[in-house]
């Protein structure tokens, strides 16, 4: 089987993720669901990546076919995950402002959390 | 010490009778006004509560933890998390403690459709989506998921750490008890839907903005 730089790359940032994923479960960042579907998702990237063939399911199912589609597909797929991101972004933004508003509340009430808990 | 947890955002003219019959039932309330433009606040502290006013509105969940953070301070060794519209009823309040106090369980789910209870149509299939939507995101099936009335025993208490501001805390919670490995019960309780409940409710459009923000965090968390 002659593998491609892209088919031997691939794979190999799949397991990365899939690996990172797990540590975090070790370290209780993450559930076991969570992690599973992380391995699930990076699996699956990595099954295409090896095995080309079973995107036809897909292409039968999207009448993709060729490869100036493909790109635009895979174009698309990463607009989404950069809105993704961007979303995620705008999220920590808002719950750093709800923890100032939160560490304000307790401390006009006359209830101060330690120094540890102000740092989180 | 057995605390109370009342988010409370613009309910002046419900807050003061649920405070008073909560009181009956455990050591201490604390009422968190997330910002609320009318006397929440006044009418809250007035009834007997513990007054924690948010100077702008967080959410649901913001106003949640802040309540958690303030029983914690206080040296609480469980908390009750009550709905301020009056759509829960506090003599459900002993059921709900009982697994805990049994050392049977480490957090308190109420169930408003394990009973008979008059839920619109709507409602129902509303908190069936967001059960399905829990699950998805947590992996863990809980009955109820989207409701606010729950009692944490002294594990749980330490333990959670939410940090979604809106309504998505309710899966946030099942995710803390996914995570911590929390012993779950869950209760059968009564609700009460009225006009004003209804009107209180969050809107399809919010609630599909919801499930979306708790799909996306538990993936790329």
């Amino acid at each position: 089987m002659h593998l491609t730089p892209y088919q031997i790359i691939v794979p190999l940032l799949s397991i990365l993720a899939m690996v990172y994923a797990w540590n975090l479960v070790m370290r209780q960042k993450k559930t076991i669901w969570e992690a599973c579907l992380w391995t699930l998702f990076w699996g699956g990237i990595a099954l295409v990546a090896l095995f080309p063939g079973t995107l036809g399911y897909l292409s039968a199912a999207t009448g993709i076919k060729s490869q100036e589609n493909a790109v635009i597909f895979t174009g698309l797929g990463i607009l989404f995950f950069l809105v993704f991101y961007i979303i995620i972004r705008i999220e920590e933004m808002e719950q750093r402002q709800t923890r100032m508003i939160r560490a304000l509340a307790l401390r006009e009430a006359g209830l101060e959390k330690d120094d540890k808990a102000k740092k989180e | 010490m057995l605390i109370a947890v009342i988010p409370a955002y613009n309910e002046a003219t419900r807050i003061a009778s649920v405070v008073r019959a909560v009181q009956k039932y455990v050591d201490r309330v604390i009422v968190v006004d997330d910002g609320s433009g009318d006397e929440t606040g006044k009418q809250a502290k007035e009834a007997g509560a513990f007054v924690v006013r948010h100077m702008s509105n967080g959410g649901a969940g913001a106003a949640t933890m802040t309540g958690i953070d303030a029983a914690r301070l206080m040296g609480a060794d469980g908390i009750i998390t009550i709905d301020a519209d009056e759509q829960h009823a506090p003599e459900d309040i002993p059921a709900l403690l009982a697994p805990i106090k049994d050392n049977k369980a480490d957090i308190v789910f109420a169930n408003r459709f394990g009973t008979r209870n008059k839920i619109p149509f709507i409602r129902r299939v509303f908190n069936g989506i967001g059960n399905i939507v829990s699950f998805l995101a947590t992996g863990l099936w809980v009955s109820d998921s989207q409701c606010g009335f729950k009692a944490f025993g002294s594990r749980a208490l330490r333990d959670v750490n939410l940090r979604m501001s809106g309504f998505e805390f309710c899966t946030e919670i099942v995710r803390e008890a996914a995570q911590h490995r929390w012993r779950i019960s869950e209760i059968p309780t009564k609700v009460i839907y009225s006009e004003y409940t209804l009107a209180k409710g969050q809107s399809f459009a919010n609630g599909v903005r919801t499930a979306f923000k708790i799909l996306l965090r538990s993936f790329l968390r």
